[in-house]
């Protein structure tokens, strides 16, 4: 091992990073070369008095710190108060607006849409008599969703094609309660 | 304060912190003030900037407590947190001597802003002295000055120094080597002079 050799991996020698064999042929360079044996002893040197440097913070500085949080708190709940005051009209407005909103939403999903779709367009539906006698009819779920979904507006839209054919229940369910 | 303080460990204040316990973040701050204050004093070379930063980094501890989690150590999340502002100030610290450059006149040749807020004459029986130890420091380009103030004044091992830094184990290891030959042959330097 040269002196050149022994800066590169001197820092690993002083943290005992060097493998067994890196770290005899070091002790081997250091026991010849003076040079590289001083180095390392200034080095170590440096490093131990490094540890020793303390410094400390002034007395008053947790008091300082606590103040510190306690201004920022303040200062944070302040800040809204002060915005809210200063904008208390136009934030009661956006509210008003809001509730407004929410309301029409509420009731145009709760009462509207269900009594919209609840209503069929009737005429669409053309009623044919029942198959058997056992109230099996098949019906095209698929097709029939649709105009029940659909807008009156569709009426004059959907061919006649798409209208579905359903069994005459209530002409069956008379029936049923002459029977009776 | 705490009576028992061996009983926790810092990752469990924390946890105490988290859960609302203000004691816990007192015994935080009794625990780490000085140690923030010796790293950062070592980075900015300036007593009042160094307590400002330690101040800002346990503020962000109290604002930002919840945003810890038990994967990495408290004291290197709270080192990671030291540093960046450290690093921040001292950048800041850079513009403004950039700047109170340009603006002086040929006529003034006081170019050096000399840090005179603290100076501790304290010599100690080696061959070298704080303030030299302080000043070839200050020399060192800000890659090697981190690893040496953290490995070498801190005592963190690698692995932390690699998390707070984000850099590879492999990167540590060369930093800190150069770092400590720079440090030397500027020690020698001064010691010349």
């Amino acid at each position: 091992m040269d002196c050149y050799s022994f800066d590169r991996i001197m820092s690993d020698y002083i943290d005992a990073n060097l493998s067994v064999k890196q770290r005899q042929e070091a002790n081997e360079h250091l026991s010849v070369c003076k040079r590289c044996s001083a180095k390392l002893a200034d080095m170590k040197n440096i490093l131990a008095e490094m540890k020793t440097l303390k410094i400390t913070t002034s007395s008053d500085f947790e008091s300082r710190l606590m103040d510190c949080i306690k201004n920022s708190k303040e200062r944070k709940e302040s800040r809204f108060i002060r915005l809210f005051q200063e904008h208390s009209r136009p934030i009661s407005v956006i509210a008003a607006v809001f509730l407004l909103v929410a309301t029409s939403i509420f009731v145009y999903t709760s009462v509207v849409i269900p009594n919209a779709s609840g209503s069929l367009p009737a005429a669409e539906i053309r009623t044919t008599a029942p198959v058997n006698n056992n109230m099996q009819a098949p019906v095209n779920v698929a097709a029939s969703a649709k105009p029940a979904l659909s807008s009156s507006r569709a009426k004059s839209t959907l061919p006649d094609t798409n209208k579905v054919e359903l069994p005459n229940y209530n002409q069956q369910i008379m029936t049923v309660n002459k029977n009776k | 304060m705490y009576k028992d303080k061996i009983k926790y460990t810092d990752e469990e204040l924390v946890k105490r912190f988290q859960e609302g316990d203000e004691r816990a973040y007192i015994e935080l701050v009794k625990r780490y003030k000085d140690r923030l204050l010796n790293f950062v004093f070592r980075y900015l070379n300036s007593f009042e900037q160094s307590e400002d930063v330690v101040q800002d980094t346990l503020m962000k501890l109290y604002t930002s407590a919840h945003m810890y989690r038990e994967i990495a150590k408290f004291s290197t999340w709270i080192f990671t947190i030291a540093a960046n502002l450290a690093k921040s100030e001292l950048r800041r610290q850079k513009r403004r001597r950039t700047i109170s450059i340009h603006t002086m006149g040929y006529d003034n040749k006081e170019y050096e802003i000399p840090s005179d807020d603290y100076s501790p004459e304290r010599e100690t029986t080696s061959n070298y002295g704080e303030k030299q130890i302080q000043q070839a420091i200050d020399t060192l380009p800000d890659q090697f000055k981190t690893v040496i103030i953290l490995r070498e004044v801190q005592q963190l091992s690698y692995e932390e120094i690699s998390q707070i830094l984000n850099i590879s184990i492999g990167t540590v290891k060369s930093r800190i080597n150069r770092g400590r030959l720079r440090l030397q042959k500027m020690l020698k330097e001064l010691k010349e002079q």
